[in-house]
Formats: structure tokens, sequence, C-alpha cells
């Protein structure tokens, strides 16, 4: 993937991408969605067990995902894009699953 | 503000392109979805008018639920009582009885029979078959469905394809606030409406989509949510959830073997629920699986100054047998923070807050978020077809911008007029005593719609613009004329119910009809004075 950065990287123009992008803002998108509501889910208010909680995280999924895949044409390359939801989700997924014991520490 | 030129030409790109992707269906989502506002109405408008059964109190209420609970094994599933009746419930008890096992319940049963129970006037227990109109219910389908049949799994189809509608409308909305952000100030509440009809068009579009910007986000999201909750249930459980009960646990109290005897009296029923939620009239109750592990009662509650749960009312739940309430964080300002604000996503979304003047709100943002999507279609059209250069030949407009045209005039006025002539179809297809009701109002929609989808390939769009818009006048004239008509000639057999409510979507309909014919006018004026290269043009249709 590196070295196609590098060829994408010279044009100083935002590209549009499209297929790229959109499976960015799309699988990407719900994947740091729904890490973001896991989040809130744990470690927000009230914690894992509140009641009725869960309603209101799965309403949550949808606002985060719309926002996170409209902003994603904003990447300057399709690629980057795709980078990005890549290390941010890797990232984020390990952190979370790791704070919730299921990955060891 | 300052966007630079590179974003702005990204996000006209991606506006365009989702927006010509979901507008047709969305046009019919929301066109329906307006009517859906006024459900109840246009229920009552289109009950064919049966002798009313009652029940003179709680108790003789009791002995007739006993009565028809042991004679009637599929009430014993799901069997309502009304405690309000009107043109469209005959009686205080109905229950349907189903020929196949629907196991999933979702979607209308049309094959179902419907059946009611009370006193006649003789005061002596009455139960038999009615015919039901369930005219408001598929109004409800194609709103939620956009008339698209058939399932996956156990879901509609219509929904799931409304689902990704929804998200690419989303996707439009956020574009669309993006490229108007720099010129938001200036262009403003600015209607140009002079030579350039792009602008004014423009200008509009610009103008609704601002305005109601918050009332069209809400219902993106919402309609995404409703779509796939089953989806996003499923993957908060594998992946966030992971051992912890998304639900808490259901409660391990074996089950109670109750006797349908043993049901809790109406009178307790109601009073139990009052005390409850003090400021809520009860309206309905609605006895499920009586002999089920789980039997509930859920109670219709009412008032207009609550923001609630359901499209018109909000709802608890009652044991049948020991008429307990069971569900008390289902009440209005009783539930917890969580509950309460996922209420809010449900309220925002059917307009079930602040009684009938938010709903005529809510028709109109319906009907105007119909427009959005018909003009954005025409902008697109407008933005592509080729002009006629000076001294030069007329040229031919490509095949993407005539059939785009059509189909955005066939799709949209197609709907309208079908929607319109459905309705009727109520008083209609009584008089010409049809005998399935709800069989001849699909027929008469997708007849009507698929007839002008056709036309609008065939004729053009200019001509069919004119033709369809005297379709939509006079399907829905018909509307007002049937009531006139069954008023002026009882012996018609069709009926004219004359409460206010079923008054008004005469009023409402003739208004429409009115509206329409004028348009259908100015459209076949523009068919001779338009540009010749216009694709409104004779010339060029």
């Amino acid at each position: 993937m590196g070295c196609k950065m590098s060829t994408t990287d010279s044009v100083k123009k935002l590209q549009p991408h499209w297929w790229r992008k959109t499976l960015a803002g799309g699988a990407g998108g719900f994947a740091l969605a729904l890490l973001i509501v896991g989040l809130f889910a744990w470690y927000g208010p009230g914690g894992i067990r509140a009641a009725d909680k869960v309603q209101f995280n799965m309403w949550m999924i949808t606002p985060l995902w719309m926002l996170i895949f409209s902003l994603t044409y904003l990447f300057r390359t399709g690629w980057r894009a795709l980078l990005f939801m890549l290390v941010v989700n890797t990232v984020g997924w390990s952190v979370f699953l790791m704070l919730r014991g299921d990955l060891p520490a | 503000m300052k966007i630079s030129s590179d974003i702005l030409r990204v996000y006209k790109s991606l506006h365009t392109w989702v927006g010509i992707t979901s507008g047709l269906l969305l046009f019919i989502g929301f066109y329906a979805g307006a009517l859906t506002m006024f459900k109840q109405p246009l229920d009552r408008w289109a009950a064919a008018p049966l002798v009313q059964l009652s029940a003179a109190d709680s108790q003789q209420l009791d002995s007739l639920i006993n009565e028809v609970l042991q004679q009637h094994p599929s009430a014993r599933q799901d069997i309502t009582v009304y405690l309000k009746q009107d043109e469209s419930i005959s009686a205080p008890l109905r229950w349907e009885v189903h020929d196949k096992q629907d196991e999933h319940g979702h979607g209308i049963d049309l094959d179902a029979q419907a059946w009611h129970a009370g006193f006649n006037a003789l005061g002596e227990p009455v139960s038999e078959p009615v015919k039901q109109s369930l005219l408001g219910d598929l109004i409800d389908q194609l709103h939620r469905t956009a008339g698209i049949p058939g399932h996956v799994g156990d879901e509609q189809l219509g929904i799931l394809i409304l689902g990704v509608a929804g998200l690419l409308y989303a996707l439009a909305l956020i574009s669309g606030l993006i490229i108007l952000l720099p010129t938001l100030v200036k262009d403003f509440f600015l209607l140009r409406a002079g030579k350039n009809k792009k602008r004014f068009w423009l200008d509009a579009h610009n103008v609704i989509g601002i305005t109601s910007l918050p009332f069209h986000l809400i219902i993106a999201f919402t309609v995404v949510v409703f779509a796939f909750h089953d989806v996003f249930y499923g993957t908060l459980a594998k992946t966030v959830y992971a051992e912890v009960p998304m639900f808490g646990s259901r409660g391990g109290a074996p089950a109670v073997q109750y006797d349908l005897t043993e049901l809790a009296p109406v009178a307790d029923v109601i009073h139990q629920v009052k005390q409850a939620a003090p400021a809520f009239e009860v309206t309905q109750l609605r006895y499920m699986g009586l002999e089920g592990p789980r039997p509930l009662i859920r109670a219709s509650i009412y008032n207009p100054d609550y923001l609630v749960h359901g499209p018109v009312t909000a709802y608890t739940g009652v044991h049948p047998y020991t008429g307990e309430v069971v569900m008390k964080n289902m009440i209005p300002g009783e539930g917890s923070d969580w509950s309460g604000i996922v209420m809010h996503f449900f309220a925002l979304h059917f307009g079930s807050f602040g009684g009938d003047p938010v709903r005529w709100m809510y028709f109109l943002l319906g009907l105007s978020g119909a427009f959005l999507f018909y003009s954005g279609n025409l902008l697109w059209v407008e933005s592509r077809r080729k002009k006629q250069k000076r001294d030069q030949p007329l040229p031919q407009q490509t095949r993407s911008v005539r059939w785009m045209a059509a189909a955005t005039v066939g799709v949209c006025l197609g709907c309208i007029a079908a929607v319109s002539a459905a309705i009727a179809g109520a008083k209609l297809g009584h008089w010409l005593s049809a005998a399935d009701i709800n069989g001849f109002y699909l027929q008469v929609y997708y007849g009507i719609f698929f007839g002008a989808v056709v036309w609008a390939f065939w004729r053009g769009a200019a001509r069919a613009a004119v033709h369809l818009l005297r379709l939509c006048a006079l399907t829905t004239l018909l509307i007002p004329l049937s009531t006139l008509a069954g008023w002026l000639w009882p012996p018609s057999a069709i009926w004219a119910h004359m409460s206010v409510p079923t008054l008004m979507v005469d009023v409402t309909a003739l208004v429409a009809g009115a509206v329409f014919w004028w348009a259908a006018e100015r459209a076949k004026r523009r068919m001779v004075t338009a540009t010749r290269d216009s694709i409104w043009s004779l010339q060029t249709a």
C-alpha cells in the first residue's frame, strides 16, 4: 500500500476516487462509528449495564456513520482514506478490546 | 465562508450522484409519508358505514371479551378493545383470523379476515366477520417500501432499499450543505424568478433544503435506523456487548398458566393505567398472546401535549391477568434518561407531538421534501441538456437527459395520481362492488403508477407532464366528488361522512386537485413558450 501512496501523493489536488473513498467511508466509517459507540457504551455515562442505554447506543451508530462517511471525501486521495480507516480502526479496536479485557494488555 | 474549489467540485459531484440515485424512491417515501400524517382521517373517510355495535359499560365489555375468547381461538392471540369508536371503528372488539401463520409479523396480511364484536341495538351480543379497508395501512406500507414488494429473509425488501436510499440521502444532505456554505449568506431566501428558470429552481431547491434541513437530517437518520436496527443490534451484540446481555435478564420467574376466565376486568386495567399515567387518556387495549408465556395488554395512551413513542399515542403494558402495569418506563416522562432521548427520535420521525398543528406542519414538510427530490432531478436534467447555439440547428438531447426527465415526471406524478385514485377507490370500489377492496386499492395504485411511467417514456417528458398533471388533478378531485355523489344520490350506496376530520380529507383533496390543474395549465403553456432547446418544449419532446 505504501508504494501506491507515494504515486498518488504527488497529486496536490483533491481527487474524487469515488470507489475507494466510498469503501473507506462505508465500511471503515461504519467500523469507526461502532468503535465510538462501543467506547461510549462501556466507558461513557452509566457504563455498559445502564438500563435502556443499549437503545441509545444502537441509535447513535447511524449519525456517527453518516457524519464520518460524508467527511471521508475530504481525504486528498482514496488510498489515504482507506489507510486512515485501516490504521484508526486497527489501533482503536485493539485498544477497546484490551480495555475490555478480551486481549492481553 | 470560503471553501476551496476542489472540495466544492468533489462534493457537488457527490451531491449530484447520491441525489439522482435515491431521489425518485425518496419522492414516493415522502409523498406517502406526508399522507400518513392523516392516516386516521383517511381511514375514517374510506370506511364503509357498518351497523355500529357497542358496549354500554365495562361489565358488558368483560362478558363480551370472555365470550369472544371462548369461541374464537385466534382472538386469544391478538384482539383489540377500542374504548373510542368512529367511522372506521365499528365495534368495541376487533380481531383478525389469518390463513397462514405469519411468523415474523412484518407487513400486512391482505388475506386476513377481520371480525368485530359488540352489542346490537337490541342489546344482543353479536360477533361477525367484517370487510375492512386497509387504506391507511397500505399508504403507510407505500411510505415505508416505496411500493417495492418482496422479502429478504424476515425483512421487507422495500424497507431495506429505502434504508440504503436513506443513507445516500444523508450524504446528499451533508454534501448539499457543504456546497451551499460559501454562498449561503448571500443567496439565502433569494428567489430569483427571472428569465433564468434554472436559477429559480435552484433557489427554490436551496431555500427549501436549508430551511427544512433539521427535519431532513432527522428523517434520513431515523430511516436508516428503522431499516437496519436488527442488523445494528446484532452487530452491537457481537462486537461491543459480547458476554453482557443487551436487554437485561428477561426475568427467570416460571410462566404461570392462567385461565382465560381469570382476565382482569377492563375497568381495573383502565384504572391501573390511569394511576400510572394520570395525564393520559386510554384509547385502546390490545390483548396479545393470552395463552402464551408472556401475555400482555398493550395500552394506547393519548395526550397531544406530550411527545410520544408511537405515531399517535404513547404505549404502556399491563399484565392481562393481574392487571399490573408492567412497562411503566414507556410512559412519557417515566422512563430512564436514555429511553427518553430515544423516544424523541421516534416522535421526531412520526411528528407525534403537539397534536394537529404539528401534523399539518409535518404534512407540509413531507410535501416540501418530495418537492426537493423532484426539483433536484429536474435540475440534473437542466444542467445536462444541450443548448442551441446561435444560428445552429436544434441539438439532439442525449438519451440520459430525455429518460431522466421522463422517469422523474412519470414516477413522481404517477405516484401522486395513483395514490389519489386509490383513495377515491375506497368509495368507487364499493360502488363497483369490488369483492376485495384492499386488492382493488393495489390494482388501482400499481395500474396507474406503471401506466404513468410508461406514458412518460412513450410521449416524452414535456407532453406527459401536462397529461399526468391533469390526471393528478382528476384523480384527486375524484375524492371530494365521490363524497358529493354519495351525498346527492343516496341510492349509489356511496357514503358521505360528515365528521370534521373526514370532511377535511375532501377539502384538502379539493385544494390539491385545483393546484394540480393550475400546474397542468402552466406546463401546457410552457410547452409552447419554452425556448426551443428546452426539454419541456414541444420541439424537443
